[in-house]
């Protein structure tokens, strides 16, 4: 045995569990699994829901433009999300943050012109009862890709838990944004905000959240 | 130096490879490929032998768990390290929490790299290693000692390959100052 073998009880705990594995596939392949939910969670939505009643007023860049431009969003949130669960092969902190806040800013923007060219609708019922209806509809259209994610993520060893978690969070709630922004006919820009901005915080704070808890549990040391 | 590093890393990948196939023999190879410097760059963290060594059957435990994150052909080395810095944070973590303090220990001994070693004797360079931050520690031994390239101290420390160019540049103005300021 030579001075540098491995030590005997670290040896016997590997001999132990050593089974052949596969690797896992390549981050780009695992988002495309987030990207075929975001399809079924977009045709669903375009089955189920009608589309939102002001879009004539709406010019095409705004409308589907945007939306499409928010899923790439979305879609690359997730897939960073991915590339932060592999060892070694995680974005630079300056490029998630990049990445994060101009999806953030993108969905707020998007508001914003939304409400210029288009006039507030009154809602029935009170701005509040509005609100909760859209958030709802934020949470279910966000959720199944947004557990997809956290379960692909967390398979993997995400050094930067938090990060990978907030990552995923924010790409699940912009790709729900994306379709809801053609379905939600309020365009007054305190609801867009409160309501919708809001949501895509939620997600990214849960998101942060879980991969602490995550973390905590994983690296959890034994006495 | 370049085919010489190509080589050990294609060795690494082909080692990752059978490992993940469940051959021990595999898992030796890697062992002993990367005990020293891995226990080089631990030391980095802990400033402390035997802590490291201790780390270092931490880290290949934790690498044995993740070792189906490790993608073929990806190179073998920021996977590995970028584990070991984080078993090595994790520990930190762990020791500010209960307040323990490690008795420090010099580095130990390392190789030099030329553009390090030409500045003064050894002995000088290994002290003035010991007393730089962190950050600027851990960048020269990834980078000058252990031969990665800025991309990978990128990849392993999560920052832009551009902004480990700096950082190496900052710790080896650090050490001349240092240099001159004892020659003074």
């Amino acid at each position: 045995m030579s001075l540098e073998s491995a030590p005997k009880e670290l040896r016997q705990a590997i001999e132990r569990d050593l089974e052949p594995i596969r690797p896992l596939h390549p981050a780009w392949m695992r988002t495309l699994v987030a990207v075929a939910v975001i399809v079924v969670v977009l045709a669903f939505s375009l089955a189920t829901a009608s589309l939102r009643s002001d879009l004539a007023q709406i010019p095409m860049w705004l409308s589907w433009g945007c939306s499409v431009f928010q899923l790439a969003l979305a879609v690359i949130l997730i897939g960073m999300a991915l590339r932060e669960a592999i060892p070694g092969a995680g974005a630079p902190v300056g490029a998630v943050r990049t990445a994060a806040l101009t999806a953030l800013t993108m969905q707020i923007l998007v508001g914003v012109a939304t409400s210029i060219y288009s006039p507030a609708i009154p809602m029935p019922g009170s701005d509040f009862t509005a609100g909760v209806g859209c958030l709802k509809h934020e949470f279910f259209l966000a959720l199944p890709t947004f557990i997809v994610t956290l379960v692909l993520v967390f398979r993997a060893l995400p050094l930067r838990a938090p990060t990978a978690g907030l990552l995923g969070g924010a790409g699940a709630a912009i790709a729900s944004d994306a379709i809801l922004h053609m379905m939600c006919p309020m365009s007054d820009l305190l609801h867009v905000l409160v309501w919708h901005t809001g949501a895509v915080l939620c997600f990214m704070a849960v998101g942060w959240l879980i991969g602490i808890l995550w973390q905590q549990m994983h690296w959890r040391r034994t006495p | 130096m370049a085919v010489d590093r190509h080589a050990e890393e294609q060795k690494l990948i082909a080692l990752m490879i059978d490992y993940q196939k469940g051959e021990m023999d595999a898992f030796d190879g890697l062992y002993e490929a990367l005990k020293r410097p891995l226990i080089r760059y631990l030391w980095t963290f802990v400033r402390n032998q035997t802590m490291a060594e201790d780390l270092l059957q931490e880290t290949f435990l934790q690498l044995h768990r993740a070792r189906q994150t490790y993608t073929p052909p990806r190179p073998v080395r920021p996977w590995i390290y970028a584990i070991t810095r984080h078993v090595a944070l994790m520990h930190l973590r762990s020791l500010r929490r209960r307040k323990e303090v490690l008795p420090d220990e010099n580095l130990p001994e390392v190789p030099v790299p030329p553009e390090v070693d030409q500045l003064a004797d050894r002995a000088t360079i290994q002290r003035l290693l010991g007393t730089l931050p962190r950050a600027a520690q851990e960048i020269l031994i990834l980078h000058h000692m252990l031969g990665l390239s800025f991309e990978e101290v990128g990849q392993i420390m999560g920052i832009a390959s551009g902004t480990a160019k700096v950082r190496a540049h900052r710790a080896l103005k650090m050490i001349r100052r240092r240099l001159a300021e004892e020659g003074e």
